[in-house]
């Protein structure tokens, strides 16, 4: 065990490092290590040779000692490198402190240099304020700074003084400026107080103005210059509804821009209008109340001054509650009336034609229009129909027909109408259906609105609708005093005279005698708009007249029908009607009652409603009132007999705004012919209709054979029918064509006159033929080979043995040669 | 549309209003019924008093009048589907010359002339309908002489006021406006034979193919029978003759109408008319009538009837009335019968009303175009 713990310390001391003082004269310790343990080993060596060979231990005991001395060495080998080791520590211990000094004070020295660096580095960034300052360039400065600050020295620095110098005169420049605002607002202060002195004065002004207004109405009346009353109406124009505004501003115009002979002016006081225009505005506000807009009238200005407004004061209170309650009807209080005065006489003061009063319906924003100081029925209304369609029974747009919705009568009460025209010239087709005062107050949807109004309003002038309304009005006006002219002298039972020479029948005289002229009766929208029950009972007196004229009794055609298809038909619509359900007829007839007043626009509704119940029943009846349905049609075949059963109610139904107004005259003329002794009375139904002249009277014409000795009327339609309808045509339609324009108010009397001699020609015509032919006259026709010798010109032509007329030198009407 | 305020224009508003009673003072004088392939009325064509002659589809003015119902116009107003303006004043017949497929509608008017179109040229009319009216020409056309009279005046054309075909030989009988009746040739455009001897002018005129003969009625109160061959008059048949003691009551031929078979004559004057029977030359019976008749024609043994009152009648061989149907024209002075027994009565208004063989309105429509 021994042995092997110092074989393996004898390797580690192998490892150590070689002693380096082997040159050195003493061993180094190291080496001396090694020495004595190679000799260590070398006894040990020999001692197992020695155990191995038996030898004897003796030898043993020699070895044993002097490997005891090696290990003595060994050991102070050992000490003197530990003491060794010792040495250089402590020598290295001595050497650390210094080097440990000098390293603290670099890092001192280190420290001390960034500070500084910091330092510096801080007063380099130093700014100062002078830059922000805005000063006076060098040159002004030197050339307007006062002297002292110029030579001020404050520093040794040149350009440093430069710049003292410079913001001091800054400095001084300023002072100054702050002096001459004080100064300023001083004065400002005093103009102030001398506005306010002179305002006092002027709104003291006024009332010495008004006073002197007052004290000039009496002298401005008897010079006859209306000024103020101009004034008045400009006040009052501006607060009219819009549409009545648009009115009046384009007839302002209109008159002014054209000379135009009418005349202007708004009625109604100032007071109702204000008040109603603030109910307007407060009601749309939604804060209405009685209070308040009684206050609201008090608050108004007094600028009423004249009398007559002063005594409708105490009406103020009705009007008032009129404007709350009036309901759909409700008026403006303002209405403007216009005059019209004939334009072509050329004396100063010219004949007043007309008077119309223009009110607005608020509710409905409609305008109405009346005669002024007219309260003649609506027949003889001469402002239905101034345009085609227009009898002023309906509401004239869609809005108002949904605000009334049941219970409207433009009854024959009211004078004024809402006809469409009135609407054209009111321009309600632009204008914003908005109070005006709502409409003012919304500025930020009013630029569309206004742009929208803007174009409207050059729409209206382009189509000269001002114009065309007044002509149209003068025209009409006209025509009708030129109509009641003739009619008087119809009246007397005097053939009319007429101006005009250069067409045939003036100068023709009479050789028949005018016998009869009466009114038959007017064909209103009540007569028209037939309601069912009343249709067939129509047809049948008709059937009857027919008959009754032919001079065959009903019973006869009756028999000779058997069952043939006209009694079938007849009764076919009957069948129709009475397959009704009984409910059906009363409310129907109360209804139709209604609906004859009421205008047309209601009927699809009511009538619509009913149809969905009784679709298949109401056939007839949804023929008659034009509602478009899309319902199943019925068999063909009942159709067919539908069809022609009500073809002439369909007819007048159609033509209902036509027959609006017209009147229907009966004239009789009669004439004796000698051979054979017959008395011949023609009776013409003239139809004349309110667009008189526009729309020429129309014929109707018939022909009776007076028996003397029966004394009993015969017609002879059947024989004479067709010279009856070329005659009709003669006078309705081909005779117009030649009138002169100029004439145009006097057709009537020309129709008349050329009906006489029509009917006279045909009567010689007739009796020659029939002389002709009682003489055996054997005559060839035309220019050919006469059969007997005698020539003869021919008076008949064609299938419908029309007369030969022509007219000299006027082209005649096709299908008619000359 | 009607003018108002903002665009009124008096001229055309007064234009339209005379345009519209124009329309109304129209006399339908003829109408026809078209050829047809398969033997239902397809269209019928109108000669009416502005000298136009328009063929119209009845189908299509069936199915306009039912859709239309709830439109504001209460009589169709119809559109034709060829229009022809075929004579300066009115046109007074129209007939259709059947040769083949080379059918030709003849009309006569009273500007003195026959003209023909080829049929096929107007159903097959691509033209847009405002457009029409001259855009064919006539492949015939035939003008009644004038005649010079003292110092080389001359007269009016005489009118032709019917027409009659043979389609056999080729011709074409007028009844034209001198008293004379003129048979024509299709081919050459002559005059191959003039029957003369009527008094006045002639008013209507039928064919009688198979025996080549042609009857005339006349202003004059009588009808005529005459040969074509020779050109002279069998027989003179004067309805007024056994009427004497009516009291001066002048009286003309109006029309007159023969049956299928060609031995039936039914001839009116005034307010009465006579049947005939042609083979035995028997005077059969007198009708009186409450208003002229202005048109008849034969359907099976019946005799159809229109005049100066809105009814068409029908009657039986006697005279005696089978049924009346009322009809849209006051005044009617054509009915034509299509074979399968549809009526169409033309007359004043401009109307045509087209009458089912059951006595049902099928349509009524006015020309309104132009």
């Amino acid at each position: 065990m021994d042995e092997e713990i110092e074989e393996g310390m004898l390797i580690e001391d192998e490892t150590e490092p070689p002693p380096q003082e082997s040159e050195t004269g003493k061993i180094s310790p190291y080496e001396m290590l090694r020495e004595s343990k190679s000799s260590v080993e070398e006894i040990v060596t020999k001692m197992l040779s020695i155990k191995k060979h038996g030898e004897p231990k003796t030898q043993l005991r020699e070895l044993v000692t002097q490997m005891f001395l090696h290990f003595v060495t060994l050991r102070q080998a050992n000490r003197s490198i530990l003491l060794e080791e010792d040495r250089v520590k402590a020598e290295t211990e001595r050497a650390k402190a210094p080097v440990d000094f000098t390293t603290l004070q670099l890092n001192n020295l280190m420290y001390e240099k960034s500070h500084y660096v910091k330092a510096i580095k801080a007063c380099k960034d130093f700014k100062s304020k002078y830059p922000d300052i805005e000063l006076v360039s060098e040159d002004e400065f030197f050339r307007d700074a006062p002297e002292d600050i110029k030579n001020s020295i404050r520093s040794k620095d040149s350009a440093h003084n430069l710049m003292l110098q410079r913001l001091d005169y800054e400095l001084f420049q300023r002072k100054e400026l702050c002096k001459r605002r004080d100064e300023l607002e001083q004065h400002k202060k005093s103009l102030l107080e001398v506005i306010a002195n002179r305002k006092k004065f002027l709104s003291s002004l006024p009332s010495h103005l008004k006073s002197l207004k007052k004290a000039s109405l009496p002298v401005q009346n008897q010079l006859g210059m209306l000024q103020t009353k101009k004034l008045k109406q400009h006040q009052l124009a501006e607060l009219l509804p819009p549409p009545l505004y648009v009115i009046y501003s384009q007839f302002l115009a209109q008159k002014e821009a054209f000379g135009e002979n009418i005349e202007l002016e708004i009625v109604g006081s100032v007071k109702d209008a204000q008040a109603f225009a603030r109910h307007q505005a407060n009601k749309d506000a939604g804060a209405s109340t009685n209070v308040e807009s009684s206050k609201l009238e008090d608050d108004a200005p007094d600028e009423d001054d004249d009398g007559q407004r002063r005594r409708k004061r105490p009406k103020k209170i009705p009007a008032k509650v009129n404007i709350e309650h009036a309901g759909i009807y409700q008026v403006h209080p303002l209405k403007i009336i216009l005059h019209i005065y004939d334009n072509e006489t050329c004396e100063p003061k010219s004949m007043k034609l007309l008077s119309l009063k223009f009110e607005c319906l608020s509710k409905l924003n409609i305008i109405c229009v009346g005669i002024e100081g007219s309260h003649e029925g609506p027949e003889n209304n001469i402002l239905c129909n101034l345009f085609p369609d227009d009898t002023g029974l309906e509401l004239p747009h869609q809005s108002a027909k949904l605000v009334v919705r049941e219970t409207l009568s433009f009854s024959d009460k009211r004078t004024s109408r809402p006809y469409k025209w009135a609407q054209h010239l009111a321009g309600i087709d632009f204008l914003p259906e908005l109070p005006p005062l709502v409409s003012a107050q919304e500025s930020a949807s009013g630029e569309t609105v206004r742009s929208d109004i803007v174009s409207g309003l050059s729409m209206y002038r382009q189509q000269n609708r001002i114009q065309t309304v007044v002509q149209r009005l003068r025209s009409r006006k006209k025509a009708q005093l030129a109509l009641v002219e003739q009619l008087d002298s119809l009246e007397k039972l005097k053939w009319p005279v007429l101006t005009c020479d250069n067409v045939p029948w003036a100068s023709h005289k009479p050789s028949c005698s005018l016998q009869g002229w009466s009114l038959v009766g007017y064909a209103t929208s009540q007569e028209s708009s037939l309601n069912i029950m009343e249709k067939e009972k129509v047809r049948d007196p008709l059937d009857v007249d027919m008959l009754g004229k032919s001079g065959i009794s009903r019973e006869d055609i009756d028999g000779a029908r058997e069952d043939g298809e006209l009694p079938a038909l007849v009764s076919s619509t009957s069948i129709l009607d009475n397959a009704q359900p009984t409910p059906l007829r009363t409310p129907n007839l109360e209804h139709s009652k209604q609906l004859t007043l009421i205008s047309k626009s209601i009927t699809p509704q009511t009538n619509y409603s009913r149809m969905l119940s009784f679709s298949k029943h109401d056939e007839d009846y949804e023929l008659m009132l034009d509602v478009d349905s899309d319902q199943d049609e019925p068999m063909q075949t009942e159709l067919a007999a539908d069809d022609v059963a009500s073809i002439p109610s369909n007819d007048i139904t159609r033509k209902t705004w036509m027959d609006y107004g017209s009147k229907e005259y009966c004239l009789v003329m009669t004439r004796n012919t000698d051979s054979p002794a017959k008395n011949l009375k023609l009776q013409a139904k003239i139809k004349i209709s309110m667009e008189y002249p526009l729309r020429p009277p129309f014929f109707t014409l018939n022909l009776y054979t007076i028996n003397s000795e029966e004394n009993r009327d015969e017609s002879d339609d059947s024989d004479w029918y067709n010279e009856l309808r070329a005659m009709e045509a003669e006078v309705n339609l081909h005779i117009l064509n030649m009138l002169p324009l100029d004439q145009e108010n006097y057709i009537l009397s020309h129709q008349i006159c050329c009906l006489e001699m029509l009917f006279n020609y045909c009567i010689n015509e007739a009796s020659r033929s029939s002389e002709r032919k009682k003489s055996s006259f054997v005559i060839d026709v035309g220019l050919c080979k006469p059969v007997s010798g005698s020539i003869h010109a021919r008076s008949f032509r064609g299938r419908d043995r029309r007369k030969m007329i022509s007219w000299k030198d006027i082209e005649c009407a096709p299908g008619y040669p000359c | 549309m009607l003018g108002d305020a903002t665009n009124w224009d008096e001229d055309a508003y007064r234009e339209s209003l005379y345009k519209e009673r124009e329309v109304q003072t129209r006399t339908v004088f003829r109408t026809a019924w078209a050829p047809s392939l398969s033997g239902c009325p397809e269209s019928i064509v109108v000669a009416s008093s502005d000298g136009s002659i328009a063929s119209y589809s009845i189908a299509s003015c069936i199915s306009k009048l039912h859709s239309g119902y709830g439109n504001t116009k209460s009589l169709l107003a119809a559109e034709p589907h060829c229009f022809l303006q075929g004579h300066d004043g009115p046109a007074y017949d129209v007939k259709f010359f059947d040769a083949g497929d080379n059918t030709l509608l003849l009309s006569c008017g009273d500007d003195g002339h026959i003209r023909g179109w080829r049929w096929n040229e107007c159903t097959d009319i691509e033209v847009p309908i405002y457009l029409q009216g001259s855009h064919i020409e006539p492949v015939m056309d035939l003008m009644n002489l004038q005649y010079k009279g003292p110092w080389g005046a001359l007269s009016p054309i005489p009118e032709n006021n019917a027409i009659a075909t043979n389609t056999q030989s080729g011709s074409i009988f007028s009844a034209a406006g001198d008293s004379c009746a003129y048979c024509w040739d299709l081919e050459s455009g002559k005059i191959k034979m003039v029957f003369k001897g009527h008094s006045d002018y002639l008013h209507c005129i039928v064919a009688r193919n198979t025996v080549n003969q042609i009857i005339t009625g006349s202003e004059d109160g009588t009808a005529r029978i005459w040969d074509c061959k020779t050109g002279k008059c069998i027989q003179l048949i004067d309805p007024a003759k056994d009427n004497k003691k009516q009291k001066g009551n002048f009286s003309c031929v109006r029309c007159i109408a023969l049956d299928a078979s060609e031995s039936w004559l039914a001839c009116a004057d005034g307010r009465s008319f006579s049947v005939w029977n042609l083979p035995a030359s028997d005077f059969i019976s007198r009708t009186l009538t409450r208003s002229s008749m202005q048109d008849m024609v034969f359907c099976d043994n019946q005799i159809l009837g229109v005049g100066a009152e809105p009814l068409l009648t029908r009657f039986d061989i006697h005279g005696s009335i089978l049924s009346e149907i009322q009809c849209a024209p006051q005044s009617a002075f054509s009915v034509a019968v299509h074979p399968s027994g549809v009526a169409a009565v033309g007359g004043y208004g401009g109307l045509v009303d087209v009458i089912s063989q059951f006595g049902s309105h099928l349509c009524t429509f006015f020309c309104q175009y132009r």
